[in-house]
């Protein structure tokens, strides 16, 4: 028998065939650029607006980041593609082999169910790379117009939607493996994307639990990167659910295996999943990645209150739905996480929303304890927070440093050339390479 | 070459093959004749791994083959299968000779004898019924597999080519290739066939030689007389 990495090689080759001669790909590319282009322009547009260009007043944009006036906006096409176009290739490689009946053939070599999917998802990967040239594109023109660029923060979005796309590859792969009929798989793979949405509106009425479980979904794991944000739970848990929905596809493929043993093993790999992902959720490291430091308090801060050794809790009288509890938790608590391992926060309200809660004598009141000693307040922002936790923690706050704060790019040019790359050239380039492909392949 | 026991299949409460046991032997030329529906299919599937089995064993040496010894023993070419549509006989051919580490050796002389040379660069999802099936014929017959197991290999194929094929698969048994091949067409089988498994309603209801079967139609109580024609045993005994 041939030996396993030649066959493996022979199979990635297939699947880059495949890939190459199918529809559903070329779409994919046809549609990302003008995506990408739609979002770039109105990025750079609004930012330019804000950064004074067009008569509206100079230094409106000065704390303005790339990171966030450009990047976010501009990956954001990738989710949009991740979430309506990916998980259709991915069906089509996957399910593409049963419907022909090549399956039946390629089962025939001994080579592990895994290996026969890893070959379908590194083929996949790759063409998601491709797909990324689009927003790479982008980087480059906005690099042209001489905007500023923070490789880290640039990467960190690039890692957030390749994880992405490695969930959406692993869940229509595990679909497309479980059903008869990429039909059935597509319909399936929008579900579970429908479920996310629909877990993600339960959190912000419920939190709770809800909203701890909401945090792996792929709209939250992706806003977190885009924010320059790499969480440790949130890179684990996602690639366990990756490593998951590929190894359920593996459990589904081998047709020559019972009904019954494939789906006591897919619940013992459910099982498995769960318990990983629990332990990966403990898991509190994490890094910002973006120049302005969006996610952290200042070093100055962090310093001062890495010296706090005692417990700090946190008691919020604030519905999930009510705005200031998400002001609070994006400007305060996912802050103090960071810098402060043990923290504990706890939410009390009688409702979700909040609306009738407000008469209520201890409704909006936030309270901060260190080692017994408690401080109440009802302002959400940052410094009322660090200036509370200061007083009861007796750290003496440090002296304010206007150096180290972030000033901003502005830039105030339009997208030059942006719509000639992204609705002529970019489109031109997709079908012509279409067309060369299916030439030399038949 | 190895035994088929008591192989038995299910699908729900259907029951589509019951204790079916038959031998195969080194470089021979095995048909599967039943009628539509009778479990050929089913049980070329489960020979060749595509399918589960619910009970029986395939064995060798009086010892069961395991999976991947069975893999390494058969080779199933499935029916009614269009393989990588997009992709050229050429690849296709290349493609399974490289994955299986096939007899490359062979190549050039299959694609003479079952004259695939004026359609090799054609899309296989373009090619007629009888061109696929000889195209799908040369992958079998490329693959390094001491036994062949082809689902209706003349389906498709008019007079001609059927004649063609069977001499073609007739030669590489003589080379010591083992051919299994299920054919519905009894006149196709008695052509190019050694010895037969006879099988209806999912069961085994004879194996041997025409004139073995034909002794064993004879022997059934109240059968009429059947002669050396394999209609008629086919027909005496199921």
């Amino acid at each position: 028998m041939p030996s396993r990495r030649s066959a493996f090689l022979w199979l990635v080759r297939k699947e880059w065939r495949e890939l190459v001669v199918s529809r559903s790909w070329w779409v994919l590319l046809l549609a990302i650029g003008p995506l990408v282009g739609v979002t770039f322009i109105s990025a750079v547009r609004t930012y330019a607006e804000a950064s004074g260009f067009g008569g509206t007043s100079a230094g409106v944009g000065e704390a303005f980041s790339p990171l966030i006036g450009i990047w976010a906006p501009t990956f954001s096409a990738c989710e949009v593609a991740a979430v309506f176009l990916l998980p259709f290739v991915a069906i089509r490689q996957i399910a593409g082999d049963r419907q022909s009946g090549a399956l039946k053939i390629e089962l025939q070599h001994p080579m592990p169910a895994i290996a026969r999917i890893g070959a379908k998802a590194l083929v996949l990967l790759a063409a998601w790379g491709i797909a990324s040239l689009a927003p790479a594109a982008a980087v480059v023109l906005w690099k042209s117009y001489g905007g500023s660029i923070y490789a880290p923060e640039l990467a960190t979005v690039a890692l957030g939607h390749l994880l992405n796309a490695g969930l959406t590859i692993a869940l229509a792969a595990a679909t497309a493996a479980v059903t008869e009929h990429p039909s059935t798989a597509a319909i399936l793979t929008l579900s579970v994307t429908v479920g996310t949405w629909i877990l993600n509106f339960i959190a912000a009425v419920q939190g709770g639990i809800w909203e701890r479980a909401a945090g792996y979904t792929p709209p939250a794991m992706v806003a977190g990167f885009q924010h320059g944000l790499i969480r440790l739970d949130v890179v684990l848990v996602t690639l366990v659910f990756v490593a998951a929905g590929f190894t359920l596809a593996a459990v589904w493929l081998r047709l020559g295996v019972g009904v019954r043993r494939r789906a006591y093993e897919s619940v013992a790999l459910g099982a498995v999943t769960a318990a990983i992902v629990s332990a990966c959720s403990l898991a509190t490291g994490s890094w910002d990645t973006s120049e302005s430091r969006i996610n952290s308090f200042s070093e100055a801060d962090e310093e001062a209150l890495e010296r706090i050794q005692s417990p700090l809790s946190v008691e919020v009288h604030l519905a999930p739905e009510d705005p200031r509890r998400a002001d609070l938790d994006h400007k305060a608590i996912a802050k103090l996480r960071r810098v402060l391992p043990k923290v504990q926060v706890r939410y009390v309200s009688a409702t979700s929303i909040g609306l009738f809660e407000q008469t209520s004598p201890h409704y909006g009141e936030i309270w901060y304890e260190i080692a017994g000693r408690r401080e109440m307040t009802r302002a959400t922002t940052a410094e009322s927070a660090l200036q509370t936790i200061y007083q009861l923690s007796g750290v003496a706050p440090p002296v304010e440093n206007d150096d180290a704060t972030f000033r901003g790019h502005p830039l105030a040019v339009p997208p030059k050339g942006a719509a000639a790359v992204f609705y002529g050239i970019w489109p031109a380039l997709v079908v012509a390479g279409a067309v060369f492909m299916h030439r030399r392949q038949t | 070459m190895f035994e088929a026991r008591n192989l038995t299949k299910r699908y729900g409460r259907l029951t589509a093959l019951t204790d079916v046991s038959f031998s195969v032997r080194s470089g021979e030329v095995l048909g599967l004749i039943g009628p539509n529906g009778s479990g050929k299919t089913t049980l070329f599937e489960c020979l060749g791994g595509v399918l589960p089995l619910d009970g029986g064993a395939v064995v060798r040496d009086g010892r069961p083959l395991t999976d991947r010894e069975r893999a390494a023993t058969v080779f199933y070419l499935p029916d009614a299968i269009a393989p990588w549509p997009a992709q050229s006989v050429r690849w296709a051919i290349d493609y399974t000779l490289g994955l299986f580490n096939g007899r490359a050796d062979l190549r050039d002389e299959v694609i003479r004898r079952l004259d695939i040379q004026p359609f090799l660069d054609q899309a296989i999802g373009s090619l007629s019924k009888g061109q696929r099936k000889r195209a799908l014929l040369a992958i079998g017959l490329l693959m390094p597999h001491p036994v062949l197991m082809a689902d209706e290999p003349f389906d498709g194929l008019d007079l001609r080519q059927s004649r063609d094929v069977a001499q073609t698969l007739r030669s590489f048994a003589s080379a010591g290739r083992t051919m299994f091949l299920s054919i519905h067409q009894i006149k196709d089988a008695s052509r190019v066939c050694d010895r037969f498994v006879l099988l209806s309603g999912g069961r085994a209801r004879g194996e041997g030689t025409i004139r073995e079967l034909a002794a064993l139609a004879a022997s059934q109580p109240g059968a009429p007389a059947a002669d050396d024609d394999l209609e008629e045993v086919f027909l005496a005994l199921t």
